[in-house]
């Protein structure tokens, strides 16, 4: 390298994507030592904590190297990659230059009109920084051996140069190496071995560490869905028509929220040896995804109805599925719902999602037999019921105070008014 | 009439008394004229208090000539009006705060900032405004008239210009096509003694009114200080010229008592002229008349004044309060979309008035 | 469909107008008992009666403003400029009056302006002119210059349908040398659009007037990829027409009879540049006649005109560019 070309070396670091991502791990390059990249374009596909995501290129020039491969996780900051900016778009990479590094000399045309072959005209240019051409290659036939725009637009057309490649151009260019994930699958027919995912790591850290930060406990409540069913079969029509589905899961959040600002020592957070009231109640909701679980939240969720609530579960949700979270959706929670009870399971002890001090986990709506009080007594009726189970860190609160809010929520949901 | 009997009867009456006019014309007439002479004085207050860009220009001591013949017209009639008219503009129907406004290039000036001081003209009052160049509207005159003749329309078209711009080419080409046409067209001449400071004696050989016999039709002469002559003159003139019989070149005798523009002290003016003419100024020799010939008491003329200052005072009220032009405006306007008829003017003559408009037209009687 | 010289699709546009239109007539020196200078208004004395074919005096300015006048109360006047040379006389009421009286007064002066252009024949300076380039300089006209038989009777109906003052050159070279299909009956070709006559991926000639057939003829025997443009209108230009050409090529030449500063040349060269530079594969260049006065003698003036060889040199050397 010239020592011109250092003087003109971007830099490409692993960014941080939200307030506490620490680290990031390649995933995949998407360009190579030698390839030209210009501003904005991607340069590799990252994965955080937090999020998936892409690296733009920082300046238009060409890659020079790379120095961390696919697979490696960096902490924030790290140097990846490196571009030359001064580079010219066609120019002659390092590798192919044989060394050459002056322009070609003019040659004087033989009846000794003035060579004018590095005449460029303002077509010529554009055209041939649109399709990346090497105008030294381009042989020009204007006056003077001027390149015409017919010239460079033959040259595109004609593809790359027709010479025979000296021995030491060789077409090789480097490639990644091929990815982890897809390799060895041994056909031992008893064992097989997968790496996990950077997600599958991402849950089972932070699995482990809520069960060794906090004191977990679960405790369980039966609900008579019947009004909300009611509800809920009054109100769908309705709330399709202006494009929100409405799920129980939705009545239920509404009714936690409600009971969440009633008592706020389940909105809160540990942090050494405080105990810190947030002032909104930042609802996560739980999404299964092919390959793990996300968590996108729903800020201030204590100002939203029953129809706002069933309109962010439904945005969120198909948000998460589709991949389009940002660092942000997934930040801030304050309490979490789960709801695996679509599957048709009816009992669960959710771990706590930290830093918050509860979870509530909704599972399937049953019809069940139960005992109800009429006016003549006790009676069997066919009612439609779930179970919904509060896993509390009881280092931030007691039982009674976990049951008094389960209670609470359950009440909320049998006496369901749209207001409450 | 034969161009000899117009001018005996311009030049034996000391005063004229026209037999066509009734109180209500005669008190039209002098409110008229001193709406121009207030309006005027109210635009050069502005001009010195620095509200009035560029130029400043005004017909002091002329109000008689632009009333007087003005006043004639019929609705369908049109006009070319110039620099120190700007009584023929109010007796149409423009107002003192467009008037006002253009002068100070307002949005709701006459030519909404298009154009500066008297180069105006109410299209939708049936006027052209003037260019700078003179006696340009005269040639534009002509072509008005051939329409008016082409069409049988007994419509009759009028134009000023001053003394000096007679010694133009363009006089000449306008003139000499009227006459050989027999336009339906009248011209006023507004000798005020001075184009600029040239006197007359640099700008002609020969009286521009002798040189109308040579166009083929009457040159006459009148006293342009005296309204109701400036008023029989031009009577006569716009009939015979809707009658068919042509064009009339009338020479008003004046005196311009203020200079050609704000920016021009006169010092080349002898001071006994000025005084010889300020003895003879329109306005007062006309409130002198009305009282002593027609009736009119001191109240009644306190009365008009009075309500033609609170109509100019009004009329600078909203003026002022007028924003100024978009500037992306200036590029605005340059081709025209489709060409739109000149609305009708005013006509405040009891000839008019008394006959009943017809679709907006008024008869000729 | 019906053939005819350059010079009677002229007669044919103004006489169909007259008989659709009693607003239109006609003003200038000589046009009615004697038919006009160059026979364009033969026959229409004894058709229209005098009044609507008016033989003015030898006056232009008072041909002009009378026109605004007449004009102005809806008549569509059509005036005629025995050559163009003489609208120098009648300049003033041109652009002082007319060309600026709707911006000023908001008052639309719907006329025409017949002016017969160009050299050729030893008319000498003052038959000779191509005048254009003064009325691009006085905002409120609009200009016009037909070089096909088709054109000429399409631009002077639409000239005359104009709401605003109309500049329609005729060039006098054009009179009798070219003929035409013209269609038959009412015919207009709108203001403002240029045309392709000829397609061509190397070079782009735009031309007007006299200079059209002139470049069809160059490229023809050159047989190159040469396009051709048909200005037609002046003012205003087709911009996008232009630009949609020049970008292609990437090479321009304009030709021009005018002479060559500040001329209709030099605008479009200007507009090219400032709105097509990155497609430009060689400098702008204009074919016209030197800034001087044509002169009277053949050999001089002969000389002094842009004529066939010119124009295929200029192509040559642009095309190998």
């Amino acid at each position: 390298m010239s020592s011109s070309r250092t003087e003109t070396l971007v830099e490409v670091t692993m960014p941080q994507m939200g307030v506490s991502v620490a680290e990031g791990m390649i995933v995949a390059w998407r360009k190579h030592p030698g390839d030209w990249v210009e501003a904005d374009e991607t340069v590799c596909d990252i994965s955080t904590d937090k999020i998936d995501t892409e690296i733009p290129s920082p300046a238009s020039g060409r890659l020079v190297e790379i120095l961390v491969q696919e697979n490696e996780t960096v902490t924030v900051g790290t140097l990846l990659a490196t571009i030359d900016t001064g580079a010219q778009p066609g120019q002659a990479h390092a590798v192919e230059s044989n060394g050459h590094a002056a322009a070609p000399e003019p040659q004087p045309e033989p009846n000794g009109s003035p060579d004018r072959s590095h005449v460029i005209s303002p077509v010529v240019r554009r055209i041939a920084g649109e399709h990346g051409v090497d105008l030294s290659q381009v042989k020009g036939t204007g006056i003077g051996g001027r390149i015409r725009k017919k010239d460079v637009l033959a040259f595109i057309e004609a593809g790359p140069a027709q010479e025979r490649p000296l021995h030491t151009e060789s077409p090789y260019r480097p490639e990644p190496a091929p990815a982890p994930a897809q390799a060895q699958e041994e056909s031992t027919g008893s064992e097989r071995r997968m790496p996990l995912t950077p997600m599958r790591r991402q849950i089972a850290e932070h699995m482990l560490r809520s069960k060794r930060t906090a004191a977990h406990v679960t405790t369980f409540a039966e609900v008579d869905m019947s009004r909300v069913v009611a509800r809920r079969a009054e109100l769908k029509e309705r709330f399709a028509a202006r494009g929100v589905p409405l799920t129980y899961l939705a009545f239920v959040a509404r009714a936690t929220v409600a009971a969440l600002q009633d008592q706020p020592v389940l909105n809160a957070s540990i942090d050494g040896d405080d105990l810190v009231y947030h002032g909104d109640v930042n609802l996560g909701i739980a999404v299964a995804l092919e390959d793990g679980l996300i968590v996108p939240v729903i800020p201030r969720a204590q100002h939203l109805s029953l129809e706002g609530i069933a309109a962010a579960i439904g945005d969120v949700s198909t948000r998460a599925r589709s991949k389009q979270l940002v660092a942000e959706d997934v930040q801030g929670g304050t309490f979490t719902i789960t709801n695996p009870g679509q599957f048709g399971t009816t009992l669960a002890t959710p771990i706590i999602n930290q830093p918050q001090v509860a979870i509530l986990d909704l599972e399937a709506v049953v019809k069940r037999a139960v005992v109800v009080d009429g006016p003549e007594g006790d009676s069997i009726a066919i009612r439609p019921m779930v179970n919904v189970c509060l896993s509390f860190d009881h280092r931030a609160l007691d039982g009674a105070e976990a049951a008094r809010f389960l209670g609470a929520v359950k009440a909320r949901l049998e006496q369901w008014a749209d207001d409450a | 009439m034969s161009t000899r009997e117009l001018r005996g009867a311009a030049e034996t009456a000391p005063r004229m008394r026209s037999e066509n006019l009734d109180r209500r014309d005669r008190a039209n007439l002098l409110r008229y004229m001193m709406l121009m002479r207030a309006s005027e004085e109210r635009a050069l207050t502005l001009y010195r208090q620095g509200k009035v860009p560029g130029s400043f220009y005004d017909g002091r001591g002329q109000e008689a000539i632009s009333v007087g013949s003005s006043f004639v017209l019929g609705p369908r009639d049109r006009m070319c009006i110039l620099h120190r008219d700007l009584g023929a503009h109010f007796v149409r129907g423009v107002t003192p705060e467009r008037y006002l406004a253009n002068f100070m290039g307002r949005a709701g000036g006459v030519t909404r900032g298009r154009e500066g001081n008297m180069h105006f003209g109410d299209w939708r009052l049936g006027c052209i405004g003037m260019v700078s160049m003179l006696p340009d509207m005269a040639a534009v005159a002509t072509g008005l008239a051939l329409t008016f003749k082409m069409r049988r329309e007994p419509r009759v078209a009028m134009t000023y210009f001053g003394e000096g711009s007679t010694a133009n080419g363009q006089w000449h080409e306008a003139m000499n096509f009227a006459g050989i046409h027999r336009l339906p067209v009248v011209f006023m001449l507004e000798n005020n003694k001075f184009a600029y400071s040239t006197p007359n004696e640099l700008e002609f050989a020969v009286d521009p009114v002798e040189r109308a016999a040579g166009y083929g039709f009457p040159g006459v002469s009148v006293d342009g200080n005296d309204v109701e002559a400036v008023f029989e003159a031009a009577r006569v003139a716009v009939d015979r010229a809707r009658a068919g019989d042509g064009p009339t070149l009338i020479e008003c005798h004046t005196m311009r008592m203020h200079g050609h523009g704000a920016h021009d002290d006169m010092s080349y003016v002898p001071k006994e002229l000025f005084e010889e003419w300020e003895q003879r100024d329109p306005i007062a020799s006309y409130t002198a008349q009305l009282i002593a010939d027609h009736g009119f008491t001191e109240a009644e003329i306190d009365e008009l004044r009075e309500s033609v200052k609170s109509e100019v005072d009004e009329g600078a009220r909203l003026a002022l309060a007028q924003p100024m032009p978009e500037p992306g405006e200036a590029v605005e306007g340059v081709y025209a979309d489709e060409w739109q008829p000149l609305g009708d003017g005013n006509a405040p003559w009891s000839r008019w008035r008394d006959t009943a408009p017809v679709n907006g037209k008024g008869r000729v009687s | 469909m019906s053939e005819m010289t350059y010079l009677e699709a002229i007669s044919d546009g103004l006489r169909e107008e007259m008989r659709r239109d009693d607003s239109v007539f006609c003003l200038g020196e000589d046009i009615g008992v004697f038919g006009g200078a160059f026979k364009v208004t033969a026959g229409f004395h004894e058709e229209f009666g005098a009044e609507r074919v008016l033989d003015m005096p030898l006056a232009e300015n008072i041909i002009i403003g009378a026109a605004v006048g007449a004009a102005v109360e809806g008549m569509r006047p059509v005036c005629e400029m025995q050559f163009a040379d003489f609208i120098a006389c009648g300049f003033d009421q041109l652009v002082n009056v007319a060309a600026k009286l709707h911006y000023r007064q908001g008052v639309a002066v719907p006329m025409v302006v017949r002016l017969p252009t160009g050299g050729g024949f030893s008319g000498g300076p003052f038959h000779s002119q191509n005048p254009e380039a003064w009325f691009l300089q006085a905002p409120g006209l609009k200009v016009v210059a037909p070089a096909t038989a088709e054109d000429a009777k399409g631009l002077l109906v639409s000239a005359i349908r104009d709401p605003n003052p109309v500049m329609f050159l005729e060039h006098k070279h054009l009179y009798r040398r070219i003929r035409g299909d013209v269609p038959e009956g009412e015919h207009t070709v709108p203001i403002g659009e240029a045309r392709v006559v000829r397609a061509g991926g190397e070079l782009s000639v735009f031309a007007y007037g006299s200079t059209v057939a002139m470049a069809q003829q160059a490229a023809e025997e050159l047989d190159e990829d040469i396009e051709v443009v048909d200005l037609r209108t002046l003012c205003p230009l087709d911009r996008d027409t232009i630009l949609a050409s020049a970008r292609k090529t990437g090479k321009v030449l304009i030709a021009h009879e005018a002479t060559r500063s500040c001329g209709v040349g030099a605008e479009v060269a200007a507009l090219i540049g400032e709105e097509a530079f990155e497609d430009l594969d060689a400098p702008v260049r204009r074919l016209t006649a030197p800034d001087v006065p044509i002169p009277f003698s053949p050999p001089l003036e002969q000389h002094v005109l842009p004529g066939l060889d010119d124009m295929k040199e200029a192509a040559r050397e642009l095309l190998a560019y």
